[in-house]
């Protein structure tokens, strides 16, 4: 029971993290590289808010996950939005870039220590028990609520609000949708500024589960075979994607070795691309794209 | 005209000697070269080496320098980056002309470091992870190391200490390391070694460096029945794995390598089964040389807090009383000359003196000590007093 737990907060924070690499793509057809980053710069910002300026979690999460979204507006304003008309290579390059610039201003401004955003709260991460003796932490729940929620609020939004209706017919057509005159750069910034909120609140739950240190960005790159697997132009394929990989991974740990868990969603990853190429419920269209 | 020439004559003679003069004011300073990870993956127990150094060499040139000579730290941000390391050590060597170089990184940046220690003949000393060229009994001419941790000595301590204080209770070990070299091959010795005491080990877990979740490897530990827990590696992964253990209702104790982190963080979990060991004495000794870094780091306004630059400051002082032999002007062969027969006082900072001999550049003593947090004296205690182990 224990590893159905582990597996199940295992893919919740993947799917966290890996929503924000499918958003992207769908609006703007690039493959954001520097998720970990902005995952990352979520779990800083809370801390950074929870140490200045509130001592509980709620107003705390709440400040953290505006500054975590406004990161994805500036980063589209100032660099993504010049990427616009050139080859999406390059806006790949420029996300590479983006990663590199991030990861040299966490050690800046917060040094390589290790910090832990639940002591300046004030608050521990409890433990408990589920059925049969499985354990859960309360940063778990956590994990495993949010992205329910999340991707929930998703779904409905794409499917029944304005926005979420033009975002799709950007991502879909943008020479179309901008002849029916939406702003097309103003939906690019929403995916952008959506997609660091997911990544940027799956770092915040991260950081008060575990530890908050520069290494995390690691992290992003891991979630990239979750995508991949899911199929990168679907949002619904990255809840079976992270469940595909984070079982591989607790069966490598649990039944074979340890260390063989490093390269369990890599395995699955080349299986998936001998396979079925573009991805659980990807489209082949996409993948010529890419 | 003459008025125009005298006073051009008198101001060449005034202003002249000024530019020709050797700055007299002045004396040479000894040049010593760093690659430090300030930054880059890896880099939080490397980092405050630099404050440390800066600390440390700012006090001793404000009184007067090493033998009237003040100290020129060049210290560069290797970013944990072999390539980025070894340019810097190139450039500290060739340009500069360090006579000691020093390296504060990871075990990748070892071979390309000493490739060029090895070219130009300069002896390197290692503030971060040691390499095994500098123990006994054939130590590499140019390799010197102070830092607080070594393999294969550490564990010699720690499976010994899990033994003892595991007397009169059944004893179960679980071994965990993370998948690089150095914390794999310790942990790998910590096995023998248990297993040739006829300690049972039920578990050895090896996580990857990239780990969101540390909770299927505790699981994993927890389900094999251990009674302890031994891990060797980064303090990151160390502590998230006792942290997952307790998340999972573990009971058990354990014991991590007490890295810069470690008394910071006993102080955090208030765990009184989570037991640390290595070879500095924490700032909870109090000892006059703990005073000091607290006040200078507090004084200098150091990045990092004062409890993490323990193992910087020993190899500042192990810089220092190199130099102090060295007579003027200072060459890479006199700096060696001087290694190769060193002893350093270290304050209380460790359990006894760094002797260095020609065929030792590790120290021929280590000393390690274990703390714990105890919940009735609300503050960190010694679990195990200073302990000898010779290193041969």
């Amino acid at each position: 029971m224990q590893i159905i737990v582990n597996t199940v907060v295992l893919a919740s924070l993947y799917s966290l993290i890996g929503c924000g690499f499918v958003l992207i793509y769908r609006a703007s057809r690039v493959v954001n590289l520097a998720q970990g980053e902005l995952m990352a710069m979520g779990g800083y910002f809370l801390f950074t808010v929870a140490m200045g300026l509130f001592k509980d979690p709620v107003p705390s999460f709440f400040v953290a996950s505006i500054f975590s979204m406004a990161l994805g507006f500036m980063i589209y304003l100032f660099l993504m939005r010049f990427m616009a008309g050139e080859s999406v290579f390059a806006a790949i390059l420029a996300t590479i870039a983006l990663g590199i610039l991030l990861r040299g201003l966490i050690t800046l401004i917060w040094t390589s220590q290790l910090w832990h955003p639940l002591e300046k709260m004030g608050i521990t991460n409890g433990s408990h028990t589920l059925i049969k003796d499985a354990v859960i932490s309360t940063f778990g729940i956590v994990t495993v609520l949010s992205a329910f929620l999340i991707y929930v609020a998703l779904f409905l939004c794409l499917k029944f609000t304005r926005w979420g209706l033009r975002m799709q017919a950007v991502g879909e057509n943008p020479l179309l949708a901008s002849r029916r005159g939406i702003k097309l750069h103003n939906y690019y910034a929403l995916s952008w500024g959506v997609a660091a909120f997911t990544g940027g609140f799956a770092g915040m739950i991260q950081s008060c589960d575990s530890i908050l240190e520069p290494g995390m960005v690691a992290i992003g790159l891991k979630t990239f075979p979750v995508v991949l697997v899911g199929g990168l132009d679907s949002l619904i394929g990255v809840i079976p994607g992270a469940f595909i990989v984070a079982i591989a991974e607790v069966i490598a740990i649990n039944y074979i070795s340890p260390q063989a868990s490093e390269a369990a969603p890599f395995i699955v990853l080349l299986a998936m691309l001998l396979i079925r190429p573009w991805g659980l419920f990807g489209t082949k269209e996409e993948l010529e794209r890419v | 005209m003459l008025r125009k020439g005298l006073f051009a004559m008198v101001l060449s003679v005034v202003i002249m000697p000024m530019f020709f003069t050797p700055a007299f004011a002045a004396p040479e300073p000894y040049l010593v070269g760093a690659s430090i990870s300030v930054t880059g993956p890896g880099s939080e127990p490397l980092a405050p080496i630099k404050d440390a150094l800066d600390i440390y060499f700012k006090e001793v040139n404000a009184k007067g320098g090493i033998n009237g000579h003040p100290v020129k730290l060049l210290i560069e941000d290797s970013m944990n980056e072999p390539s980025r390391a070894a340019t810097q050590a190139r450039q500290l060597v060739t340009q500069n002309k360090v006579s000691l170089l020093i390296l504060g990184g990871l075990s990748s940046l070892y071979a390309p470091v000493v490739q060029i220690a090895e070219q130009y003949n300069v002896p390197l000393l290692f503030l971060g992870v040691c390499p095994p060229e500098v123990y006994p009994p054939k130590a590499d001419a140019n390799q010197f190391c102070s830092t607080a941790f070594g393999i294969k000595f550490d564990s010699s301590f720690a499976v010994p200490f899990i033994h003892e204080q595991s007397k009169g209770s059944s004893l179960k070990l679980a071994l965990e390391a993370m998948n690089v070299p150095l914390s794999r091959n310790e942990i790998d010795w910590a096995e023998q070694l248990a297993k040739g005491m006829g300690i049972e080990v039920v578990d050895k877990e090896v996580t990857p460096p990239p780990t969101a979740d540390f909770t299927p490897f505790a699981t994993k530990m927890k389900s094999s029945g251990a009674t302890w827990a031994y891990s060797y590696g980064p303090w990151g992964m160390e502590v998230r794995t006792f942290e997952a253990l307790r998340k999972l209702g573990w009971k058990g104790k354990y014991l991590a390598y007490g890295h810069i982190q470690a008394e910071d963080e006993l102080k955090r979990l208030k765990d009184d089964d989570f037991y640390v060991y290595g070879t500095n004495a924490f700032f909870a000794d109090n000892t006059q040389a703990h005073q000091r870094i607290k006040a200078m780091s507090e004084k200098e306004k150091t990045v990092y807090p004062y409890t993490q630059l323990t193992d910087g400051w020993i190899g500042a002082t192990v810089i220092e009383e190199i130099l102090k032999k060295v007579s003027w002007p200072a060459t890479p062969d006199k700096v060696r000359e001087s290694m190769n027969q060193l002893k350093v006082d270290t304050q209380g900072l460790k359990g006894g003196p760094i002797v260095w001999t020609k065929t030792n550049h590790y120290r021929t003593t280590g000393y390690y000590r274990a703390y714990k947090w105890d919940s009735k004296k609300n503050g960190i205690v010694i679990a195990k007093d200073w302990t000898a182990i010779e290193v041969k």
